[in-house]
């Protein structure tokens, strides 16, 4: 019940929503602006929707006496990240009629699209709702979207643990009706019905800060599940899931310039059966939050920080008090690889799986390879459902050994198993985020610049004959941290046009952070600064020896 | 043979006249040597008789004529005389041969057409072969000297009812944009032949002189397409800085004569095998060739009365149509200099083009801002360009601009506290820019409405961000838009005026006034019969009441309209 006497300015907004309803549907109504409100563009988030412009075009327009150009990003709420291929088609004509037409993979295995324009909104949510798909929750000071390790060969009970995202989604979702009302134009509730919306978890003022719960199935770390404020580590004992071991205040965002500020990795504090159980304790640890979160600086309120002011201790007796038992200790699992599975693979069941290195998660035509029109071919088969990774990637899966050859055909036919395979071992493990032109946070470039930093990286990385060590690279346009840069063997976080911080050290696993290297490089410095590090690890590297450990302890780790 | 100071006068007086006025005034001069007549003849006219019924006739485009026409039937009411006021649109046919008193008030549009409301009138009596014997008429022209053919229409209408046996009982007057004295004139002498009854022989026609007009200079400070990247359409705001004083109102145009595309007079040149520092003399100036063709004569698109002259010149068989000059020396190439020269000579003035004034006196000081569509379209599939629209879109800030201010008082903010609808999609924004600023900066207390509509939302909202802010201020009441583009379904400014019906009906009984500017078809036919089911629906009247209910806004001056 913390610094309840100064509140931030968004917990007001919430506060006088009317359940997240503010004055959206004036907003929407108002003919002179391609913006919604001030407050609404809070508000917005929660129902999966971010105001944007583009940042490009601002001062053009301004001389044309034109307003910037607003549109919205709309992401789906998709737990697990999975899409059967009668919603692929859906999606892709929706990006079509209404987007910029690239169909965006995200780092928490969802769809985004950009581009939607203030009056196009209703009619693509409406088109999502016929397909079964929505968008609530998927951003805001909610529980997002909830990530699973993707890859059904991972454990034959994948699908049962698999089903726990859908569940976890499914219980902490808010209980307004507002999405219903303003973008589906359902009537609003009668008042006798109005306890329907009455919302326990969330109450009046919602968390204090998004909150983002990860399903690991070791030994794979494809998730990052200790970047989340909850992770679930799957503890699968003699091929029947017993539970699952639960890591708390996890998160790479930071801010530039402030020292309260920090990336951390989740602490596993016990061990907790699978069932209702489990689902009692996630909604347990959310309500913490809620209660302890700090509402008066959005930058100090994710779990982490609530975590680290009431000491881990704490926190769990707080925890197992509302529980009213004890958690168990954690188990033992291990944890040898953080990736996924590119081409062909089986599972279990014998089904086939082709993973599609996707850069940067953009499923887009250009003239290499015309990948959306390749998964929109494939969808119409109706052969493949449709996965999405925590990398960006997606999976066809689940197809039947006769449908195998048609799919292979069809990947072939548009340049996608060559493109999968003949993309470098840095550049289909790398990360980016947005950044510009449309993310409003965006200091310096990501997904737009990386690729070209990394032709240029395989050059240096071919001169010291590292071009198969799979390196991870991960950069960001601002120190939010959307694409984990902070888990990264080498890490990319934009400070200015052009500029990065450069940090060295974290692990490939994802269970040790990078730290500092050096500030503020252009790209000569950067290229200049990996030359002479990837030398050095070339030449004095132990045998299998990652770069993130052998820069961790010869570079920053006496730092 | 005569004396310098007769030499000079008589100079003038046929260097100014026409064919036929040359005809007559040999006719006349023919008679002064037979000693007939003293050319104010009377042969045998019947005494004054006094005449109380007139038609009162009227052929406008920018409204001018109507209010002229409208201000003279109701002095002549005053004195008594019965007037039958009608627009030659609404005129039945079938009369004219009846009528005994007629005068005709008519404007004529760029290149010498007849206004659209005139254009029945004028077909019929130059197809029919109707016998006007008991007709006395008079025409008052309205035109622009700027024009090629000047007053065509008039002239036109006056020399076909004589040929139908009509006879002139007062002189063809021509006016020039100035019109208000010379009009009055007139009318004087039409209440004079009433008085008197009148005189069935040819009264000298009065030639308005051409004066020239006042031309000003300014130079461009901004000019800016106003349309985003990925339109498909390009709308200049211009901004031109005025050097002196430019005096003009909200609702005024100004006229700008365009210059050709410097490589297409390169290319005549060169094809005439001609030197264009030479120079020539062309209506009473000297000019280099090229400056002549560069900023004086039409060049493109030749009317065929002009392509007839150059086929007499190069005497060749060339079919009627309108062509370029380039085309015409390229197909039909001048033998030598002295025929091209020739050609030179036939060749008609650039036309000025007028474009609504958008910006406000009181608001933008000593600037004058115009909003320009760069006219695109296709000849036998090859893209081109308006020649004006091409020409100002392609001024950069820091060149000089000579234009005119070209009035237009029908079209003018009514008084502060009046309510006022405007309907002004596409470039029809532009007065209406200038109304808003004018009543913002003076602080009108009459509610501003304004409808606009373009393709996209996104990069066809014109003067958005300043239609935001007055929005915010509070001077502009409402605004309702229509993209055509933006969805499947088209909607226009129509749309939305049915829409909010209900609403605009209270605006317009309450004593609001409604401008319309824009494109006159399908735009302006669109939005006028928007507002007769508005008036029907809201007013509860039927179609007719309706009918004349607008009628009675457009007579009251509570529906203007600035159409092209």
């Amino acid at each position: 019940m913390a610094e309840k006497n100064n509140l931030s300015p968004v917990e007001r907004i919430k506060k006088e929503s009317r359940g997240l309803r503010g004055t959206l549907k004036e907003s929407l109504k108002d003919e002179l602006t391609g913006a919604i409100r001030e407050d609404d563009q809070a508000l917005i988030k929660f129902h999966g929707m971010y105001q944007q412009d583009d940042r490009d075009r601002r001062e053009e327009r301004a001389s044309k006496k034109l307003e910037w150009l607003y549109s919205f990003m709309i992401r789906l709420r998709l737990p697990g990240g999975f899409m059967t291929p009668e919603q692929w088609i859906g999606l892709h004509h929706i990006a079509g009629e209404h987007t910029t037409g690239v169909i965006k993979i995200t780092t928490r295995q969802t769809i985004q699209m950009h581009g939607i324009l203030k009056s196009h909104i209703k009619p693509t949510l409406k088109s999502f709702n016929t397909l079964h798909l929505d968008s609530i929750a998927a951003c805001g000071d909610v529980n997002r979207n909830v990530i699973c390790s993707a890859h059904p060969k991972q454990s034959p009970i994948h699908a049962e643990i698999f089903d726990y995202a859908a569940r976890i989604s499914a219980m902490a979702l808010p209980k307004t009706r507002a999405y219903y009302e303003i973008w589906l134009d359902e009537q609003p509730l009668q008042a006798e019905e109005k306890q329907k919306e009455e919302d326990p978890l969330y109450q009046e003022l919602y968390l204090p800060r998004k909150f983002k719960v990860a399903i690991a199935i070791p030994p794979n770390n494809d998730v990052d599940v200790f970047a989340n404020d909850l992770g679930l580590i799957a503890i699968v004992e003699n091929g029947r899931l017993a539970g699952f071991n639960i890591a708390v205040g996890g998160g790479l965002g930071t801010t530039h310039g402030n020292s309260q500020t920090y990336p951390r990795l989740a602490t596993e504090i016990g061990f907790c059966e699978e069932g209702d159980v489990l689902l009692k304790l996630i909604y347990t640890i959310i309500g913490i939050q809620r209660d302890f979160g700090n509402r008066s600086d959005r930058k100090l309120a994710r779990l982490k920080y609530t975590l680290d002011k009431m000491g881990v201790e704490n926190f769990k007796t707080e925890l197992e008090k509302r529980l009213g038992f004890n958690l168990r200790v954690p188990r033992a699992y291990r944890f040898t690889e953080r990736r996924d599975y590119y081409g062909w693979q089986q599972n279990h069941e014998g089904k086939w799986y082709y993973t599609l290195f996707i850069e940067n998660g953009r499923v887009r035509d250009d003239e290499g390879t015309s990948l959306k029109t390749a998964l929109f071919e494939v969808a119409q088969t109706g052969t493949a459902n449709f996965r999405f990774t925590t990398n960006q990637n997606l999976i066809l899966s689940d197809i039947n050994a006769k449908d195998k050859a048609i799919i292979d055909t069809i990947l072939d036919k548009y340049g996608i198993i060559d493109n999968t395979r003949n993309a470098g071992a840095v550049r289909r493990n790398a990360l980016a985020c947005v950044a510009l032109n449309t993310c409003p946070l965006a200091l310096a470039e990501a997904q737009r610049y990386l690729p070209s930093l990394i032709t240029k990286m395989e050059g240096i990385l071919e001169k010291y004959g590292l071009q198969e060590d799979e390196i991870s690279v991960r950069m960001t346009g601002c120190p939010n941290g959307c694409a984990r840069p902070f888990a990264a063997e080498i890490g990319f976080v934009g400070t200015a046009y052009g500029f990065y911080n450069l940090y060295l050290g974290g692990d490939r696993l994802g269970t040790r952070l990078n730290k500092i290297y050096k500030e503020n490089l252009d790209e000569v410095a950067i290229l200049k600064e990996l030359d002479e590090l990837l030398a050095v690890y070339s030449r004095e590297r132990k045998e299998n020896e990652s770069f993130g450990d052998f820069a961790n302890h010869i570079w920053v780790n006496e730092k | 043979m005569l004396a310098e100071p007769k030499l000079k006068t008589f100079q003038e007086l046929i260097t100014n006249a026409s064919r036929e006025e040359l005809i007559w005034m040999n006719g006349f001069l023919a008679g002064l040597v037979l000693g007939e007549s003293n050319g104010h003849s009377s042969s045998g006219i019947p005494a004054a008789v006094k005449v109380n019924r007139i038609s009162l006739v009227f052929g406008t485009e920018t409204g001018n004529s109507k209010k002229l026409a409208t201000d003279f039937a109701a002095k002549a009411k005053k004195t008594g005389v019965n007037v039958k006021l009608t627009s030659l649109d609404q005129y039945r046919l079938s009369d004219l041969a009846r009528e005994e008193y007629f005068f005709i008030v008519v404007s004529t549009q760029g290149d010498g057409e007849p206004p659209g409301t005139a254009k029945k009138f004028y077909d019929h009596i130059f197809r029919e072969k109707v016998q006007l014997n008991k007709l006395k008429y008079g025409v008052l022209a309205l035109g622009d000297t700027a024009y090629p053919l000047f007053c065509k229409t008039g002239e036109d209408l006056d020399r076909q009812l004589q040929i139908l046996g009509g006879t002139r009982v007062v002189p063809l007057q021509k006016c020039d944009t100035d019109y208000a004295g010379d009009a009055g004139a007139w009318f004087d002498q039409v209440m004079n032949v009433l008085s008197q009854g009148s005189s069935n022989d040819v009264v000298l026609p009065v030639i308005k002189k051409s004066k020239h007009k006042k031309n000003h200079s300014g130079t461009i400070i901004t000019n800016m397409n106003l349309n985003d990247r990925g339109s498909g359409k390009q709308t200049h705001h211009i901004e031109i800085e005025v050097e002196g004083e430019a005096e003009y109102q909200p609702g005024d145009s100004i006229g700008i004569v365009p210059n050709n595309r410097k490589e297409i007079v390169s290319a005549i040149l060169a094809v005439a095998g001609v030197d264009g520092t030479g120079t020539v003399e062309y209506r009473d100036e000297r000019h280099t060739i090229s400056d002549l063709l560069t900023g004086k004569l039409n060049i493109v698109h030749l009317p065929e009365r002009v392509v007839k002259q150059y086929a007499a010149i190069v005497k060749q068989e060339i079919p009627d149509t309108r062509i370029d000059l380039l085309d015409l020396l390229r197909i039909y190439p001048v033998k030598d200099e002295i025929q091209f020269e020739k050609v030179l000579e036939v060749l008609e003035p650039i036309p000025p083009r007028l474009y609504s004034i958008s910006s406000s006196p009181e608001a933008h000081g000593n600037e004058i801002h115009i909003t320009v569509a760069k006219d695109r379209f296709n000849i036998n599939k090859e893209e081109k360009f308006g020649l004006c629209s091409d020409f100002l879109s392609g001024l950069e800030p820091g060149t000089s601009v000579e234009f005119y201010v070209h009035r237009n008082l029908n079209f003018k903010l009514p008084a502060p506290d009046k309510d006022i609808i405007m309907v002004g999609p596409g470039t029809g924004i532009a007065p209406f820019r200038s109304f808003i600023a004018e009543r913002d900066a003076t602080g009108a207390t009459g509610r501003n409405w304004l409808f606009f509509g373009d393709r996209k939302f996104t990069s066809d909202f014109l003067y958005q961000t300043e239609i935001q802010n007055w929005t915010q201020t509070g001077v502009l009441s409402k605004v309702s838009l229509a993209f055509s583009r933006d969805h499947e379904w088209k909607t226009y400014v129509q749309h939305r005026i049915l829409e909010f019906s209900k609403d605009l009906w209270s605006w317009i009984s309450g004593g609001g006034y409604i401008y319309v500017c824009g494109a006159r078809e399908p735009m302006s036919r669109d939005v006028e019969l928007a507002i007769l089911q508005v008036i029907s629906r809201q007013g509860g009247k039927s179609d007719q009441e309706a009918l004349a209910c607008l009628e009675q806004l457009k007579e009251e001056g509570r529906y203007l309209t600035d159409v092209y």
